[in-house]
């Protein structure tokens, strides 16, 4: 009964209803996007990441990952591919050899890192056989390298050329061999793009001296989320003699940024929720010294204060509600078809860039940040409307049927 | 000298989408310096009458002419004009402005005519002076009688030298003793300052006081 | 007269009226501040990564940017000196060499990024070389000393005291190969840093790299951030060298120009929508005023009033109110950020290491720009004008007998 009062008294000045309405619908819709875009800026990050060299989980001796030298390589890698083999969680894995080193052309020198794969292997942990935009991916041939964009442009070669590659060897001395560049990629990340190489296996462990052997294992997982478990599980199978690392534990600063941005989303919500109390007071406020004759009335007839007061903040709380709804419906609205096509922050591509997110930005909704706004936006509605409830009990009936 | 003439005035109102008939064929001459009223129960088209003499209002057939001009077709600016120059109102809830003084309220509308700060000071003092409210120069419209707010209000309506003044029920919030002396007020202007005055009213001591009467009833006019 | 029948018409409802007021003084204090914030955060930040390494601005040569290899190189001649020396604001500068390299100590090798500087000049442009975390800088002119990042002595297995080889492609592209003594180490509290840094003495570096008397980079320590674009023209008209540019930090390290302008633009996207719910506000409130008194504007329209004024009349009612909240908003906000210049918000413990992988300082400190004040009090200006639009527009089109007849 109370409800439907509320209800109707909502609809009978309907351009002010209007207008508060809009203004939560603006709120929450902004608040959907920008949720929208930040969240999806941060798993860009992320899965970039992840797609680029990190993988979910991965595999080193004890110690390699404080001290990346040649001779760290994984004792018994056969133990731990088996192992993977049979742990049911894992999707894919790629072996790899690693290296630092310098690679020089003929006009200039850069210091790399130098990845021995198993080409197959590694385009399922990794994408970057789809990031080639000139030449091929590695193949089954030996000395063929494949570069980053910014580091052919640095050593000024292109497909085709050939380049030099030097490492520490498991003896100590310099090796260094002479690869052809079969293949140019441009990721996400411009930094990964300048420091980074893939060689065949075979051909770095032949360089380094290792017999077969390589320094890391790269893991994806079915369902990254049950990454821990993954961990769990490969660790206590192979013991101490190995690190196993989670891209949580890889990307610590990511991670960390993620919980930051989560944070400041709840200081966005509370600075919308401020700016939206004061039209909602505003609205309230009126509605209430309109009807201040009719409160005397109901009063007069016996309406109880607290019903009053209730019944105020019912048709703020309704507002909300319908607001929140109409709101969170426009920002998907809006939301949708960019993630679809994407934002284009091309103008802003070079900082995004070095931040491994890529200039085209796919909005993502958090589910949890969804449903904070949505429980927040009714809560500030009947903020807004305590002190006019407020106002309307403070009333004495005579006075206020003889309002004018 | 003819200020005002009506000629086969109509008004039709539309009411939930019924046609409503609120004057018929009305034909009436008024001369500068007359005192009418128009008179007739509740519902007979009185304050249309008025609406329409006062262009507040267009007919639906007919014509008024003000000072021999046709008034029916004039732009809502121009009416504007007319009726801050050549009109003054009086309304039968007061009408001042809230927030501004009793003497504020006389300055408005010279303010509107573009009458410089001191000028209209002066006259507005003077004019309550004339009016016998000069006391009530700094009051707001709530600190004072219903009575003393209709003095104010007859006091703006003609400040501008109107050469028409309609008043519309303009006592019909007083009592009869007050309403008495605002009507000696209206009498003593329309006499002292030849200022034409058309009232729309049912209370018998104004159609007593009447120089000429126009009886309305049902959209038209009785006597004549 | 109709600014006093405004200013009347505002206290009228006073409870409203303050309750509007509040919404704009709030969405002004909250703009100011946060701009204020924002920008002088960037300052800040800006300064801290020009004055650890790239400085304000630097001289390159043409090609380097795009280009970084040993034949981007330039001999600096007296006309580059005499530039350097007649312009004001130019605090200092430091010449640098730099090439990528490879460390070796025992059976340990590493990639390096080699940079020949020298200490007492880069002790007046850079704070790196502050930066010392065990054993001390060499001097300019000693031969074969070098200082490496402190986790890359680590990654060595050396101490400070070792001898270490170096071996880098020379200016002839020859592979020059040297003995040097590792006699410091640096540390940034960026591990990827500091794992393939290594300086030198720029003799050292000319003679390894077999470079004669060449330099890659001059970098510049200017007085102001605000200065930079003169002294670029002014080095640029003197010096006259085609081969030869001048960039300032933007384009150096255009990744914190870019990061700067993102935060920027979704700072102002923010405040768009701060602003936007503001004016929902005051539109609602206006209109409600407006719509409240119908039958006292139908009375004046009766008069003769005509309806343009009435409509500045609700113009002036809003924007008065607007105005007030204005002055409040900007002497909040001026008390706010002047505040936060004095005691700059320092970063806890986890932000801090955030801050520094950019080689941010820590903290976060507002500006007075002019500015900020200005833009903020023009759009909320410009923005409650806008929502004035649909009343005044009521207004505009309200017949005088409908006013008197309005309920």
């Amino acid at each position: 009964m109370l409800l439907k009062l509320a209800w109707r008294n909502i609809w009978r000045n309907k351009r002010r209803s209007f207008i508060v309405l809009i203004s939560v619908v603006v709120g929450l819709a902004a608040i959907v996007l920008t949720d929208g875009l930040s969240n999806g800026m941060m798993s860009q990050m992320l899965f970039n990441q992840i797609n680029l060299d990190v993988s979910h989980l991965q595999i080193h001796k004890n110690g390699f990952d404080r001290n990346k030298i040649v001779k760290n390589f994984i004792p018994d890698y056969k133990h731990v591919e088996s192992t993977l083999q049979t742990n049911p969680e894992v999707e894919a894995y790629s072996k790899r050899v690693f290296a630092t080193g310098i690679l020089s052309s003929a006009s200039n020198s850069s210091g790399v890192i130098i990845y021995g794969i198993n080409p197959d292997e590694e385009s399922k942990v990794s994408i970057v056989k789809s990031s080639i935009i000139n030449g091929k991916y590695l193949g089954s041939g030996k000395r063929e390298i494949i570069i980053g964009k910014k580091l052919a442009e640095k050593l000024g070669v292109e497909v085709g050329d050939k380049i030099v590659a030097m490492s520490n060897t498991l003896k100590g001395d310099i090796g260094s061999d002479a690869f052809r560049i079969i293949g140019i990629f441009q990721t996400s990340s411009s930094g990964f793009d300048k420091m980074t190489v893939y060689v065949q296996a075979l051909t770095e462990q032949e360089m380094l001296g290792i017999g077969d052997n390589y320094h890391e294992f790269a893991v994806i997982a079915k369902d990254y989320t049950k990454i821990n478990l993954v961990k769990n599980n490969v660790e206590t199978k192979l013991g101490s003699d190995y690190e196993v690392f989670t891209y949580r534990d890889l990307l610590p600063m990511l991670i960390y940024q993620m919980e930051l941005y989560k944070e400041s989303m709840m200081i966005l919500n509370v600075i919308i929720g401020l700016a939206l109390i004061f039209g909602i007071i505003n609205t309230m406020l009126m509605s209430v010294f309109e009807r201040i004759r009719e409160f005397g009335v109901l009063m007069a007839i016996g309406m109880k204060n607290s019903r009053l007061y209730l019944m105020i903040i019912f048709e703020a709380f309704i507002l909300g509600i319908f607001g929140t709804f109409v709101g969170l419906i426009c920002g998907l609205l809006l939301d949708i078809p960019l993630a679809h096509s994407g934002i284009n922050l091309s103008i802003f591509a070079t900082g995004l860039e070095s931040f491994g997110v890529g200039a085209v930005i796919y909005p993502v909704l958090s589910i949890g940040n969804l449903i904070n706004a949505v429980l927040f936006m009714p809560f500030v509605a009947v903020i807004g409307a305590l002190y006019p409830a407020y106002k309307a009990i403070k009333l004495e009936p005579i006075y206020a049927i003889n309002y004018v | 000298m003819e200020i005002l003439k009506a000629e086969n005035l109509v008004k039709i109102y539309q009411d939930n989408g019924v046609p409503v008939n609120a004057l018929m064929d009305i034909n009436l001459t008024i001369s500068k310096g007359e005192y009418v009223v128009i008179a007739g129960p509740s519902g007979s088209g009185k304050t249309t009458l008025l609406n329409l003499l006062g262009a507040l209002d267009k007919p639906t057939k007919g014509k008024v002419y003000f000072e021999t001009e046709n008034i029916t077709l004039k732009e809502k600016k121009e009416l504007s004009k007319i009726r801050l120059h050549k009109l003054g109102f009086i309304f039968q809830a007061y009408n001042l402005i809230p927030v501004l003084t009793a003497i504020e309220n006389i300055e408005f509308s010279m303010m509107l005519l573009g009458i410089p700060d001191k000028v209209r000071k002066e006259k507005a003092l003077e004019l309550m002076d004339e009016l016998g409210i000069k006391e009530l120069a700094n009051k707001r419209p709530n600190e004072m009688s219903g009575g003393q707010q209709q003095r104010v209000a007859v006091a703006r309506a003609i400040v501008n030298n109107p050469s028409l003044v309609l008043a519309d029920e303009p006592t019909a919030n007083l009592d009869s003793v007050t309403a008495g002396h605002l009507l000696d007020l209206m009498e003593q202007m329309n006499s002292e300052k030849n200022i034409t005055f058309i009232f729309s009213s049912h209370d018998k001591q104004v159609i007593d006081r009447a120089k000429r009467l126009i009886i309305l009833k049902d959209g038209r006019i009785e006597n004549q | 007269m109709l600014l006093k029948l405004a200013w009347r018409n505002i206290w009228r409802n006073k409870r409203r009226s303050l309750i509007t007021l509040a919404a704009v003084v709030f969405a002004a204090v909250m703009a100011i501040a946060m701009r204020g914030i924002q920008l002088g955060t960037y300052a800040l930040n800006i300064r801290s990564v020009v004055e650890l390494f790239s400085g304000y601005l630097q001289i390159q040569e043409k090609n380097y940017l795009d280009n970084p290899s040993l034949t981007s190189s330039f001999i600096i001649d007296s006309k580059i000196l005499d530039a350097l020396k007649s312009t004001k604001g130019v605090v200092d500068y430091a010449p640098r060499i730099y090439a990528d390299g490879l460390i070796s100590y025992k059976d340990n090798s590493r990639g390096a990024a080699i940079f020949g500087i020298e200490p007492e000049k880069e002790k007046n442009v850079t704070t790196f070389v502050q930066n010392i975390n065990s054993g001390k800088f060499f001097t300019s002119d000693s031969s074969n000393q070098i200082v490496v990042g402190d986790q890359l002595l680590k990654n060595l297995d050396a101490k400070v005291g070792d001898e270490i080889v170096l071996l880098a492609q020379g200016y002839d592209g020859t592979l020059g190969n040297q003995k040097f003594k590792i006699v410091g180490t640096v540390k940034f509290g960026v591990q990827e840093l500091e794992s393939a840094l290594i300086f030198m003495g720029l003799k050292s570096a000319q003679s390894l790299l077999a470079m004669g008397s060449k330099v890659n980079v001059v970098a510049i320590k200017a007085d102001d951030l605000n200065h930079l674009e003169e002294i670029n023209d002014q080095l640029s008209s003197k010096i006259r060298n085609s081969n030869i540019k001048i960039l300032s930090w933007d384009k150096i390290n255009p990744e914190l120009e870019q990061a700067i302008q993102l935060d920027n633009v979704s700072g102002i996207f923010f405040l768009g929508i701060l602003i936007v719910i503001v004016a929902f506000g005051i539109l609602n409130t206006v209109l409600m005023s407006v719509i409240e008194r119908f039958r006292e504007f139908g009375v004046v329209l009766a008069i003769g009033m005509p309806q343009v004024t009435l409509t500045y009349l609700v113009y002036i009612e809003t924007m008065l109110i607007t105005f007030i909240g204005l002055v409040a908003g900007n002497i909040f906000g001026y008390a706010i950020n002047y505040y936060f210049i004095l005691h700059p918000i320092i970063l806890g413990e986890e932000l801090k290491k955030l801050y520094e992988i950019y080689h941010f300082l820590p903290q976060l400190k507002s500006t007075l720009q002019v500015s900020i004040f200005f833009n903020v009090s023009l759009s909320i200006l410009a923005i409650s004008l806008a929502s004035c639009f649909y009343p005044a527009y009521k207004v505009y089109k309200l017949e005088p007998l409908k006013g008197i007849r309005h309920t």
